[in-house]
């Protein structure tokens, strides 16, 4: 009861003034919803042909249909299962790898952290998307499991970084000095005593993460490196750019993966952006700053008086 | 100094990484490149031709030591061999031709947005909770949280191919000498707009993120109280206070930044046809062209470890702490 309470008082709090969170969420929520509920929403397979190639948005395909007669709004919906499936398994690889690495870094520091931060740098420095375009040419197509594996192995070096320093801001709080004290033990104090006061930057680096994964598996399946036959928003990009919709004039074969990308994107981006906010308080802007600038304005006309 | 020395060192590490994780994949994955060249070229390939891959990929007989000492050989004198996409013109030139334009394209734009951004940035946490500072920020992240090839897509759709604004694709028109004369300058700009002002949209939102949350912290110390307290105005606080300080966090900032850039600088180079090395790296992808692809990434990686040196130059320039 205690637990549901706070949960629920928390999300209150989270959403409260906060419109940027209130709209990415409803974005994010819509767009998952929609693609689990794919089945009740259209009665076609994604991967049986229903119709001759390229026929424009009609009532009978409000999305139209593919080069190979393949109906676009249902595939957009099977194709979101898959496409959201690899960002949050990304997202939860790469949080665990880098929750783990900083806190550890961070926490326990010496010969430990030397050695774990020069791997994070070096890792940092690589510029990922070659590194993952290099990945998958060797792997030959890869499909959206491998591709949720390498994105979650390459993306955690920024986050555990993130998550190092944090550690270190806590790690001489005087909690953790009586927990030491009272003789609790290395896992206790990092599991019951460190994380729970790294939630919030968990949750902005999972959803920073789900948000890259996003992109990073539509341009990898885009690029023609993920396995074409599966059907996802990179590949049916893919598709649309393989069968140069755009020169035929079938704008919806692109339009239409494209702006579900761009708006689960978008959604993720303002959850992120009101997460940073909650974690550092000093970056919120709203309307409650008015009330500020009103009180420095007449400060200002005053000094500018005398 | 000693800051410097320190990070060349580190650089030489992760070069050193990247040049052993060139050697180790192919080692690792089964199956070997030089039979994957063999079979792609139909078996059309002279037998010395195949000797001297096996030699510069390093897959000579012999212990694996000995193997890598070859690849490194051959990366360090930069003797890459001949591509197989373009058989039989080397690497290295392939490589050349195709480099200024990439450098020439993230360059202006990685300029261009940090520039904007960071004044965007500035203007957004002077005017705390203006206008600007509660939407331009979260409009342009919307606008960067489109994956760059899906971005892409968009403005060519539009500008390309339906206004007829800019041209289909590639980094200059073809019928036009390369002779330096303004119209071919003219040309070379004309081709570069749009797919660095898409660039540009991807990226602008880090720069002002940066820019602003480091001057929110910034704005907070005491120094800036006591400089209000001696009476300074506004801008002065503003530019030779906040802004000097808070320059810093947005110089770290810029090799996550430049991997984002390398990143968008593929897809954008794909859809728009530009000649770069982001389009070479696909279509070696595309056409199994090992030799040249291990190459790109290979150049690619020093071009982002040298802009990171750039930025600690910078650095030491901009904060007076590391010149010691």
């Amino acid at each position: 009861m205690t637990f549901a309470k706070r949960f629920f008082g928390g999300l209150v709090k989270f959403y409260r003034g906060n419109p940027a969170g209130i709209i990415g969420t409803m974005i994010v929520a819509l767009i998952l919803c929609a693609c689990l509920a794919a089945p009740v929403l259209t009665d076609n397979d994604p991967n049986k042909r229903v119709a001759r190639g390229h026929q424009p948005p009609s009532a009978e395909l409000p999305f139209g249909s593919t080069r190979a007669g393949k109906d676009v709004y249902t595939q957009v919906l099977y194709g979101g299962r898959v496409s959201l499936l690899v960002a949050f398994s990304a997202a939860t690889i790469t949080t665990v790898i880098a929750l783990s690495i900083g806190v550890t870094s961070g926490y326990f520091g010496g010969r430990i952290d030397e050695v774990m931060m020069a791997i994070t740098n070096v890792m940092l420095v690589f510029p990922q998307l070659p590194l993952l375009i290099i990945l998958a040419a060797f792997l030959g197509q890869v499909g959206p499991f491998v591709i949720a594996l390498i994105l979650g192995l390459t993306s955690w070096p920024w986050g555990a970084r993130v998550m190092r320093s944090q550690t270190l801001a806590i790690r001489n709080k005087q909690f953790i000095t009586a927990a030491e004290v009272m003789g609790e033990a290395k896992w206790r104090i990092i599991v019951v005593e460190i994380i729970p006061n790294l939630v919030s930057l968990v949750a902005g680096m999972f959803v920073g993460t789900a948000l890259y994964a996003i992109g990073a598996q539509a341009g990898l399946e885009f690029l023609g490196l993920g396995d074409p036959t599966v059907v996802s928003w990179g590949t049916m990009l893919y598709w649309a750019q393989s069968s140069a919709a755009f020169f035929v004039g079938a704008w919806w074969d692109f339009v239409v993966p494209g702006t579900v990308i761009a708006l689960m994107g978008g959604g993720l981006a303002l959850i992120n952006i009101s997460i940073d906010q909650i974690s550092n308080p000093k970056l919120r802007t709203g309307r409650y700053l008015r009330i500020w600038r009103q009180l420095k304005a007449q400060v200002d006309a005053k000094r500018s008086q005398s | 100094m000693a800051f410097l020395l320190r990070r060349l060192a580190f650089y030489l590490v992760a070069i050193f990484v990247a040049i052993s994780f060139n050697f180790l994949l192919p080692r690792l994955m089964p199956g070997d490149p030089v039979d994957a060249i063999f079979a792609n070229a139909g078996g059309r390939m002279p037998l010395e031709t195949l000797e001297a891959y096996k030699a510069m990929l390093g897959f000579t007989d012999g212990p694996l030591w000995e193997q890598y000492l070859q690849y490194l050989k051959s990366v360090v004198t930069l003797d890459l061999g001949p591509t197989i996409m373009l058989f039989p013109v080397p690497v290295a030139d392939v490589l050349g031709n195709t480099l200024p334009w990439t450098v020439f394209l993230a360059g202006t734009a990685s300029i261009v947005s940090i520039g904007v951004g960071c004044f965007i940035g500035l203007y957004a946490s002077y005017h705390r909770g203006g206008f600007v500072d509660r939407f331009v920020p979260f409009f342009w992240q919307f606008v960067a949280s489109m994956p760059q090839a899906v971005t892409a897509l968009f403005m060519f759709f539009v500008f390309a191919l339906t206004l007829k604004w800019f041209p289909l694709g590639f980094g200059v028109n073809p019928d036009i000498e390369p002779d330096g004369s303004l119209t071919y300058y003219k040309s070379v700009a004309h081709h570069a707009v749009l797919p660095m002002v898409t660039l540009i949209l991807s990226m602008l939102a880090t720069w002002i993120f940066t820019m602003r949350n480091a001057m929110v912290n910034v704005l907070g110390e005491d120094y800036i109280t006591m400089a209000k307290a001696k009476g300074l105005s506004d801008r002065r606080i503003m530019t030779h206070y906040a802004a000097r300080n808070a320059i810093l966090p947005v110089v770290t900032a810029v090799s996550m930044a430049l991997g984002f850039a390398v990143a968008g600088q593929v897809f954008i180079e794909t859809v728009y046809n530009y000649p770069g090395v982001g389009q070479l790296i696909i279509k070696s992808v595309s056409t199994r062209d090992y030799p040249l692809m291990q190459a790109c990434f290979l150049l690619i990686v020093v071009c982002v470890l040298l802009a990171n040196f750039v930025a600690d130059l910078l650095y030491v320039v901009l904060d007076p702490r590391l010149r010691t």
